[in-house]
Formats: structure tokens, sequence, C-alpha cells
């Protein structure tokens, strides 16, 4: 009875709540003996920050980001409390974790014409991790680019490209690329508008010279391929066409089977007319099962992050399909209300992001239990997102690149509720350094005119790469997430 | 005198005493002598008075005297009846004046003129004055017989009965039998006092001097010495006891202090009080009856001694005096005066005068009808713009390329590709969602291309191109698969051999202007940028439009120069054949403008500049004819679903006066809504295309595009609801144009519009 009496005579003074601030970081955890603490309730972020910082006694003070039950905390405690009901006299249980630091312009390609796609090898990214027994050194990281102009470039991390891919003439796509992936540190899988997807050899020698040349070319896609999606163990690949089909491929010659006659280039009368001899004869193969039951382009398929025999695939109909890839058939469809034009998988969360022509991201619980579709909505871009990447540290993360010449990190616990549901609030927004060097930082792009991101990467170690209409690389980096991972 | 006196009195009883006298004196049978003699008997007196009578009737009138004879006519006529002869006296009247000489002289004036002199009259007691006064029988214009029975024949002026004359021998015999009746003047004058009804007593005075028996002077002293009793001053019991009678009376209310109010009432309304406006009846509104405002009630600011707090302070009285006069808020100042005397006289008296009148002469008051009506409830209920979503909203992408104005642009039927055509005789072909270049071809080196449009349906990539006079069917390398641009090869190619199965026309036919044209093969340069056919078409094309098969397209060439034979003409891919359906020109307002086929029906719809008319191709019959009141139609379009679904056919129309027009081909020819919200033009309109989205969508000169929401329900009672529901800018207005052209895309809520400033947008 006495502490009730004594906790309401602070109440009339400053509000105080009692707190256990808890975090999984190891790096970063309080002592064990640190008991719960007794906090004004008009605190912010800030000062919380501040106090973890001092209990830890870091000679650097680290940013840190409180959640609450599983949201951020972006008002005062106070406001918290009377917004969710809950007593100043519980103990609050808070988790902090490592603020993201805004992510910093490290640099920037200058490419010759626009830049659709772009992929990273480094000792954390997927390809590399895949590769088996392959050493990958730090400070070998390597960018590679598809570009407008139908060639595939690798670059150093010093903006130096060590690769370009043959031209038309000899054997490389005849058209515009759209999507490009590293398979592995010595293979690169390219697909474009000209309807097929490439593969290629990539060897490096000691003095950064690299070389691609092409090692298989898969037909069966009868429009322009928009995206590719790897899964190296399997060596299988996943695409997504305008012709409203997925290709499933195999990237071994030996188990693909025979290109389609009909598709193959000289079968039209184009290649009649202007007979492109190519030097080289790569390697024909056809797709191991196209994937039809879109009504519209597939804008996205991609592998499961879990299980490489599940496919999901976007289209432009508005629908998100699952697919059995072992038997070619179609386990699910979603349908949204919206065009769909990227996908990316949250496997810790059972989500798939899908960026969408109406400017935003919708997350949707593919599970056939999932009673609603939409689970929650990141609103934000003022064009269509077009590129979706996870966060490599973090299974909350997730990037999209939009047309309208922004990148947007994304933490789906920062969230509010409002009419249309769960609806998240980007954490950062990346502008193109293009914008910034011609002084226009400020100046809005009418439909993201000239900047436009259209694809996105988010290694660990290289940081957020991405691709645009400005002929560019971007390169970005957040320097805590460095920090954090070397720790 | 006494003579004179007997014939006055004679006279008195009556008028006719003179031939009463004849009668009494002369014989019955020679009354005319009678006469004479009794006129000679009587007096000189009488007869100069008769005499005068006669000339002073004369004198004043002459009818006067006709009605004075016509008097005594009447008078003698009287007589008739008892009397045998009654013209004599008559005649001896008449002959009277006549034998008579002129009462006056005629005398020579001064100018020479005749001049009449008259007698000068003389007023003497005979006169006939006194005579008419004193004996005329009253009983007024009526006839005498009334009298026949009675034995008076009237009434003189103091009532007493005129006696009929005695006449003939009852007259006589009674004379005779009369001793000469002695009368005495005494006698007489009883006699006649006795007429009179006077007092016959003999000495009465009826004038004697009033002796005043009660004085009406007041005496001074009382007639008794006697003290004043003691009654005098003690309060009367009997008073006493009648003030408490009245006094009960009023206590019981028999009696009550006051009148009642209406009594007074009663009493005042004795009194007549003319109320001006008491009848006004209250006049209904009309525009010339204005009733005047009503003021307020002056408060205490008017008076000339307000309260302190209502007298202004320095500061608001500078304030007030600074502000403009017009702009005051009220047109005084309370002002103290202390008493009424002091308050001096109204300064603006005269100024206020004339303004008053000034307004009521300049500024008649006019009734402004103000409707007392929620604005917002006459807003017809629409859905909000939420609940139709999707639809464009922002731009998306901004395809750059062109030179020049982009005058026409389409989405190809699988909704990956944009052509365009513009200006600078290029078409290209986009990526729709990142507004990348893919195919550019120059059609033209001096002419814009006017209108590209796709060949519908997924089987084959053509694109119709007009640029100049020639139409263009190309097949653009690179977009689709091999097999489809096979096929799309095929299809054009396939209609090579029919055109030359069937000869050309001989070189005389050529000349002829209505020949249809030949299709050609493109010159190399254009064939390898993807061009398969020409058509020279000789007019420039300005409309395209497939047939949903895809076989037929129509043209129109709208220029005012184009003959009206070969405006309209529909070719045939597969035959590489060209027509020309209508050999004169459509009936009212103009050259026809453009032309679509219908989505279902084989029906074509041809735009002239202000009707559409539907013809049935296949019956070549004139089906319909909408007449959307617009003065220049630039474009129209029909709804995808129309006559699929059930429900009728829906169009609608643009026009360059700024309307946009749906037009329910069922309802009427008229326009079923008419939507005025651009500042200019209208250049294009479309439905979204497979009616997936109830959308369509204009584009106007003033830089701007509209979405509106229409939907069209499918039973037949209910109209289409068209909800406006964006303005999407963007396209900047370059020489007076803003957007040329407009498209939906196929499958998505997303529109792309070509405009004069050399961009296509992309708005979803």
């Amino acid at each position: 009875m006495s502490g009730d009496q004594e906790s309401s005579a602070v109440n009339v003074a400053q509000r105080q709540v009692r707190v256990q601030l808890t975090t999984q970081q190891e790096d970063i955890a309080l002592p064990e003996n640190t008991g719960p603490i007794l906090v004004p309730t008009g605190l912010r972020r800030y000062a919380l920050s501040t106090l973890v910082n001092n209990l830890l006694g870091s000679e650097k003070p680290v940013p840190f980001e409180f959640l609450i039950n599983g949201t951020f905390l972006r008002t005062s405690i106070d406001e918290y409390l009377t917004d969710h009901g809950i007593s100043a006299e519980t103990t609050l249980e808070i988790e902090y974790v490592r603020a993201l630091t805004p992510p910093l312009h490290i640099a920037s390609f200058q490419h010759d014409d626009w830049v659709s796609a772009t992929d990273v090898l480094s000792s954390t990214s997927p390809a590399a991790s895949w590769a088996s027994g392959a050493t990958f050194s730090k400070g070998q990281e390597r960018i590679l680019s598809g570009s407008y102009d139908g060639l595939l470039r690798i670059w150093n991390m010093s903006s130096e490209t060590i690769a370009t891919s043959p031209a038309a003439s000899e054997g490389g796509h005849t058209a515009s690329i759209k999507a490009a992936k590293f398979v592995s540190p010595n293979q690169i899988a390219s697909a474009g508008l000209d309807r097929t997807v490439r593969l290629w050899k990539y060897t490096e020698d000691d003095d950064f010279v690299g070389k691609i040349t092409p090692q298989l070319d898969l037909y069966g896609h009868k429009a322009g391929i928009e995206s590719l999606a790897v899964h190296a163990p399997s060596n299988r690949l996943l695409t997504g066409s305008s012709d409203h089909n997925v290709g499933f491929w195999s990237t071994k010659k030996a188990d693909a089977p025979a290109a389609p006659e009909n598709l193959l280039p000289n079968a039209a009368r184009t290649s009649k007319r202007r007979k492109l001899n190519t030097s080289v004869s790569t390697p024909q193969r056809g797709p191991l099962a196209l994937l039809s039951a879109h009504t519209g382009p597939v804008s996205a398929a991609i592998f499961d992050a879990k299980d490489s025999t599940v496919g999901y695939s976007a289209s432009w109909d508005h629908s998100l399909r699952t697919w059995d890839l072992v038997t070619s058939a179609l386990v699910d469809t979603r349908t949204t209300s919206h065009s769909l034009l990227s996908l990316e998988h949250l496997p810790e969360h059972s989500l798939l992001a899908a960026g969408t022509a109406a400017r935003h991201i919708t997350l949707i619980d593919p599970r056939a239990s999932a009673t609603t579709v939409a689970a929650m909505t990141l609103r934000g871009h003022t064009n269509a997102v077009v590129s979706l990447a996870r966060d490599p540290s973090s299974t909350y993360g997730l990037i999209s690149g939009s047309h309208d010449g922004t990148c947007r990190i994304w933490d789906i616990r920062s969230t509010k509720t409002d009419k249309d549901g769960v609806v998240g609030e980007s954490v950062y927004s990346i502008a193109r350094k293009s914008l910034e060097e011609e002084g226009k930082v400020d100046s809005k792009r009418v439909g993201g005119e000239g900047v436009k991101v259209f694809s996105v990467c988010w290694d660990q170690t290289v940081g957020i790469v991405s691709a645009g209409e400005d002929k560019r690389i971007q390169i970005n980096r957040g320097e805590g997430v460095l920090s954090s991972n070397k720790v | 005198m006494d003579a004179r006196k007997a014939s006055k009195k004679r006279k008195a009883v009556t008028r006719d005493v003179e031939e009463e006298a004849g009668v009494f004196s002369g014989d019955e049978l020679s009354a005319e002598n009678l006469d004479g003699a009794l006129s000679d008997n009587n007096n000189d007196l009488s007869e100069s008075e008769e005499e005068d009578s006669d000339s002073e009737i004369e004198l004043i009138d002459d009818f006067s005297d006709e009605d004075d004879e016509d008097e005594e006519e009447e008078l003698d006529s009287d007589e008739i009846p008892s009397d045998t002869e009654p013209v004599a006296p008559k005649k001896t009247q008449k002959s009277t004046p006549v034998n008579e000489e002129p009462n006056y002289r005629i005398v020579k004036d001064a100018n020479g003129n005749e001049r009449y002199l008259y007698d000068e009259i003389n007023p003497d007691d005979n006169s006939d004055y006194s005579d008419v006064e004193e004996n005329a029988n009253t009983i007024g214009d009526i006839p005498l017989s009334f009298y026949d029975l009675y034995p008076h024949i009237g009434y003189d002026i103091n009532g007493k009965r005129i006696m009929r004359p005695a006449k003939g021998e009852a007259l006589d015999a009674l004379l005779d039998s009369i001793e000469p009746l002695e009368l005495s003047q005494e006698e007489l004058e009883l006699l006649k006092k006795v007429q009179m009804n006077e007092s016959t007593i003999d000495g009465y005075n009826p004038y004697e001097p009033l002796v005043e028996s009660f004085s009406s002077q007041l005496e001074i002293m009382p007639l008794s010495a006697a003290p004043e009793p003691k009654r005098r001053f003690v309060p009367s019991k009997h008073e006493a006891k009648r003030v408490m009678k009245i006094v009960k009376a009023i206590r019981e209310g028999r009696i009550l202090p006051y009148r009642p109010p209406e009594e007074r009432e009663e009493k005042e309304e004795d009194l007549i009080n003319y109320d001006l406006w008491a009848d006004e009846v209250e006049r209904p509104d009309h525009i010339m009856h204005i009733p005047a405002p009503k003021l307020p009630p002056p408060g205490y600011e008017e008076s000339y001694h307000p309260p302190p707090e209502y007298l202004p302070e320095k500061k608001e009285r500078k304030e007030w005096e600074q502000t403009d006069p017009e702009d005051r808020e009220k047109e005084f100042l309370p002002n103290d005066f202390g008493s009424l005397r002091r308050v001096p006289g109204y300064e603006n008296f005269v100024k206020e005068k004339f303004e008053r009148c000034l307004d009521l002469y300049l500024a008649p008051r006019v009734r402004r009808s103000k409707l007392n009506i929620d604005p917002e409830s006459l807003l017809p209920k629409l859905p909000s713009p939420e609940e139709l979503k999707p639809f464009p909203t922002t731009c998306a992408t901004v395809f750059r390329g062109h030179k020049g104005r982009v005058r026409s642009l389409n989405v190809d039927p699988t909704g990956i590709w944009l052509a365009t055509g513009g200006d600078d005789g290029t078409v290209r072909v986009w990526e729709i969602l990142t507004g990348r270049q893919l195919w550019s071809v120059k059609l033209s080196d001096e002419d814009a291309v006017n209108v590209v449009r796709w060949r519908p349906g997924k089987d084959a990539v053509i694109l119709a191109a007009a640029a100049g006079d020639d139409l263009f069917l190309t097949v653009p390398p690179m977009i689709a698969d091999p097999e489809i641009e096979k096929a799309s090869l095929d299809i054009i190619d396939a209609g090579w051999g029919y055109a030359a199965s069937n000869p050309p026309p001989s070189a005389a036919d050529a000349n002829k202007k209505n020949t249809p044209p030949q299709w050609i093969r493109p010159s190399s340069e254009l064939a390898d940028a993807g061009v398969c056919v020409v058509i020279p078409l000789r007019y420039v094309p300005k409309s395209i439009s497939w047939h949903r098969r895809g076989d037929y397209f129509v043209t129109v060439c709208s220029g005012a120069s184009t003959p009206a034979s070969v405006a309209i003409a529909i070719h045939t891919v597969s035959k590489h054949l060209t027509q020309y359906p209508f050999r004169r020109r459509l009936k009212g307002g103009g050259p026809p403008q453009t032309a679509h086929f219908h989505p279902s029906k084989p029906i074509l719809f041809v735009a002239n500049q202000r009707s559409i008319r539907g013809y049935d191709l296949s019956r070549q019959l004139l089906v319909k004819i909408v007449q959307p009141g617009a003065r220049w139609i630039s474009s129209f379009d029909i709804h995808p679903t129309s006559s699929t679904a059930s429900g009728g056919d829906n169009i609608i129309v643009g026009s360059y006066d700024r309307r946009l027009l749906w037009h329910d081909l069922d309802l009427s020819q008229r326009p079923y809504k008419t939507l005025r919200y651009h500042r200019k033009a209208i250049r294009a309109v479309k439905f979204h295309p497979g009616g997936r989205y109830p959308l369509f969508a204009d584009a106007s000169d003033d830089g701007s595009l509209q979405i509106f929401h229409g939907s069209v329900t499918g039973d037949m009672l209910s109209n289409a609801s068209i909800v406006p529901l964006k303005v999407l800018k963007g396209h900047k207005i370059t020489g007076e144009l803003g957007v040329l052209d407009i498209d939906w895309h196929p499958r998505e809520a997303w529109c792309v519009s070509a405009g004069a400033d050399g961009t296509c947008r992309l708005w979803m």
C-alpha cells in the first residue's frame, strides 16, 4: 500500500514507468544484473538511446531503436501507453536494437545506357554462399550490371569495368537486358527483351581482367523476359516473361531439353534480313517447363527462399501465384487489386512482398491458411515499385526500388494501423545521386523522369546497389550496418 | 283707386279675371266682342300693363312669349270642357300681340345702324310679377281634368282652394238673386281677415311688446333674508344612500369603474379616421413590387444622449473619420448633446435627400431572388471517387524523344508497347512502363504522322500509321516473338497475290478521281525499318480506325478540300483493297471528321462536324443519326460493351467547342449528358477498352486530361451514371495546343496521352 501511495505521489510530479530493457544482440546486451529501471514516461527514442548508451558505458554512442511489443517506439512512452491502454504501473518490456544508420552514398558507376539490372558478388552474397568450397576473399566484391544496350558489365568496387559481355554480333544479347544474376562466382545468367536467357561463363585472371563468354542460350519465351531468379544448388532458373509465362530452366546443358525450333533466331524473317554472323555458336536449349496460368505479363518470378521446389510469380494481371516446380503445377493464386511488378520473399515471416504499379508494396501471406490477402501495406513511393530486395542483416528489413527515383528502406515493424489496415512507413529514402549532382535535389521529377530505379540489390558487404534510368549504378551503405557486422 | 283695387282683387283670385270679367259683363256668344269690350272696359292701366308684360316677354325671348301664350292657352283649355267655344278667347289672345304696335322704336345710332329703343318698364304694383306670384295655381303641371269632380281647380300659394269659377246661368241666377252687395270697408277687412286666417277681433295686435314675467336678469339679492338652513351643511343622507348603492353596485361588479374597452372602441368608431393602409392587401412578390426593407428600431447609439459606453473613443473616431464614407461600418458616430435643444440640424440632410433621390432614379430596387437552399443538397448524389478506384491519378512515365508535337498514340493490344507518331514524321514504339524507346522509323521528311493505330488482336503486330497523304502498314521488328512477327508479315503479304490477280486499272481509270489507290511496296529503306505496305491516298488521312477483327480499317480524310467521294475509305488488309463506300457528302455539317466501327455489330459510325451517323454496312442502310448539338465534333468513341451485355449503344463525343457529350443511342438522338469542364477544345475522347473498368477520358487543348467514371448498367431502366474523377495536368500548352490524343491501357486503369509539348505521358 505504501508503494501505491509513493507512486501516486510521484505521478503528480512526473509519471514514471518501470521498464525492462532487453536486446537480442549480445554485443550490446546490458549486464545481467540490470533489473527494471524506473524512467519518466516523457522519454522519447533519443533519450532512451542515450540512457542505454550510458548503461553500456560505450565510448562512442550507438543509436538505438526501441521496440515495444514488436513495433517501433515513435512517440514518447507516455503517448504510447495512452494509445495502447497500458497501465503505467506494469513493467514495460522494451527491446532495443541498433538503429539503422542513414545509408550514405559510396560510389556511382556510369554506364552508356540505362541500367536495368544489377547483382552483387561478395562473400555474403547468395551466389558466393552457394558456391561450395569456393573461397571468396574480401576486397574481391564484384558488381554485375545489365544494361539496355544489351551488355553485361562487371565492376569492381573502385568503379572499374572488369569485364563486358560480347556484343550482339558475337553471341551477346540482341536487345535490352532486363535481368541479370550471378549464378556462381564463375557463372552469370541474364535475360532481356530478346526473349532469351543466356548463361555466361565468367573468368577473371590475376590482373583484374575478366572475361564473359557465352555458355548457353535458353529459348522458350515468346516475349521479353522481365525477371530472373537463380537457385544455384539445384541449377535452376526461374524467369518471368511478358508472354504471360513463367519459365523454369536448368543451367546445365545436359539437363535442359532441346530448344523449340520455331523460336530460334533463324526462324523468322528478321534473321534472314539481317543475318547475324555470330562467330561463336552457343548451345541452345529449351525450358524445363513453361508455367502458364497468368493472364498478364509476368513481372517477377522468385524461388522460395527456403524451398527451391516452390516458386512464386507476380504478374500484371494482379495475381500472385505459387508454383510447385517439381510438378510444374499451380498451387495457389492470390489476387490483389493492382498490377504487381516485383516480388521478394521474407521467409521468416512467411510473407511475400510485392511491389505494385499503384505505388505501394503489399505484403502477402501466401500460405493457404492465411485469411487476408494483404497482411500489410507499405506506402510512400510515388511511382511503381519495380524492384525489391531483402535486408541481409535483418529479417524485418526490406528495400524497394521505384520508378519515382528513390529506393526506400522499410522495416515491417515500423507500422501503424489506419483505415486501410496495417500500413508501414519507410525508414529511409535514398535519392539518386545524379539528381544531387545536377543540383536539383529538391526538384520533383514528374514520374521520376530520368532517375527511375529499375533494380536494387542489398548485400551485407557492399551495401545497397541500385541501378536506374540515370545510367548509373549507385552504391549506398549505412556505416553502422557494416560496423555492427564486424563486431 | 277703388276700381283699381277691385280689379286687383279680382285678379288676386285668379288670373282669368279678365275673361271672367268678360263673362260677367258681356254676351257669351259674342265672346270676341266681349273681349274687346272687356279690354275696352278695362282701364288704361290694365291695358298698358298687359302691353307691358307682353312687350317685356317679347323682349326676353320669343319663346317665352309663346310659353306665356301656351300657359294662357292651357288655362283656356281648362275652361274648354265646360265651354263650347274655346277658340274665341284664344284668338283674341293671339291677335292681341299682332295688333299691337311694336313696343320699340327704331333709331339710327352713331354708326348709322338701326337701333331699337324700347319703352321704359313701369314697375307698377300691377305688374305681372306680383300677380303671378300671388295668385298662381300651385297644383303643378298636371291635367286639370283631375279636378273635374271637385269644386276647386287647385290651390293658391297659401294653400287655399282656388274655386272653380262659376259659370253660365247658375252664376247669373246667383248674381241676380243677390241684392247688389254693399260691403263696407270694415266688412271687407273682416272678410279679408277671415280669408287670411287672422284674428277677427278688433284691435288685436299680434305684435305686442313682450312683458318679461321671468327676468333673464339675475337678481343680486336673495329673495329671503332667512339664514341658510342647517340641512344645507349636513351631508345628505339620501345622497349617501345613493352613493352607497352605487358603491355596492361597483363592488358587486354591476357597475364597472371603467367602461369596457370595446365600448370605447365603438365610440371611436364613430369618429371617422381614414386609415389609408387599412384595406391594403399584402401583394404577392412581383418584380415590379418590392416592399421596402424593414429597418431595425433605433438603438442607444442613435440617441442624442447615449450612455457613455456607446460614445466612440478618440481612436475609434479617428479611424471612422479616416475610412472612406463608403467603407464605414455605420454612417454616423454616436454623439452626446446633453439635451434635445442642443441637437444641431442634420448637416447632411440635403445631401442625403439628394442621394436618396439619385438612388431612386438611377438604381430602382430590383429584387434579387435569394435562394435559401443548402448548396450541398443541390449536388447530385455521386459516389466518392475513392470508391471508384482504380483510376489514373499521377504521371508515372514521361516519354521524351519526339521533336515537335506528338499527334497520335496507341497502346498495343498486349499492353506492353506504346506507339506514337508526331510532327517530326517518325513513328516510335516505346516500352510502356519504363518509357524506353524501342523502335523508330521516319516515315516522312516533311509531313507529320497524323495517326498511329495498332491492329487489334494478339495474333499479329501490325501498326497502321498515316503520314502526309500515305498510309503505312508496319510490323515493328523485334517487338514480338518471331512467330507472331511472321504471322503479321503473312497477313500483310497475303494481299499481294490477291491484288496481282486483279489487274490494276487502266491509265484512263487511274486518272479518275475516285479510283481506289493501289497498295504498293515501300522503298527498301522503309522496308528495312519494318514498313510493309504503303497506300497512297492522295489526301491527308486524319483518322484511322480498325475493325475489331483486324481485317478492315477505315480512314477519314477530313480536309475541307477532299472530295466527298474519297474522304472515307475502307481498307481490307487481306485483299490489299481500298474502297470508297460513300459517294456523296454526309448531310449537314461539313466534311467527315472521324469514323469508327461498332465493336460488335456491322455498323460503321461516321462523324462529320455536327452529327454522327451509323451505317449498317451489310444492308447499306443508315440506321442511326446522333446529333450531339456540338458545333464541331473532334472525336468520338463507342462504348466497348455496347449492345453485347444488353443495354444500348453508348457513345461519347468530344467537340472543339469544349463539350464532352454522352449519348445513349436508345434514349435519344440528343445527348444524355453534357459535360463542360474544359476551358478549351476537346481533342480526343476514349472509353477504357474491354469494359473492365468503366472509365473514360478526354484530352483537351487546355493541357489537361479528365478521367470520368461512366458505368453502363445492364438493364435498360437505369441510365449510365457519370462521375468526374480526376483532372490530370502535366502537359505544357505549346502553341495553343495541349493534349492531342489519348489512349487507355487495354487491361489496366492506366492511360497515356500525347502532348503538343513533344512528350507522351503514362498516367497510373
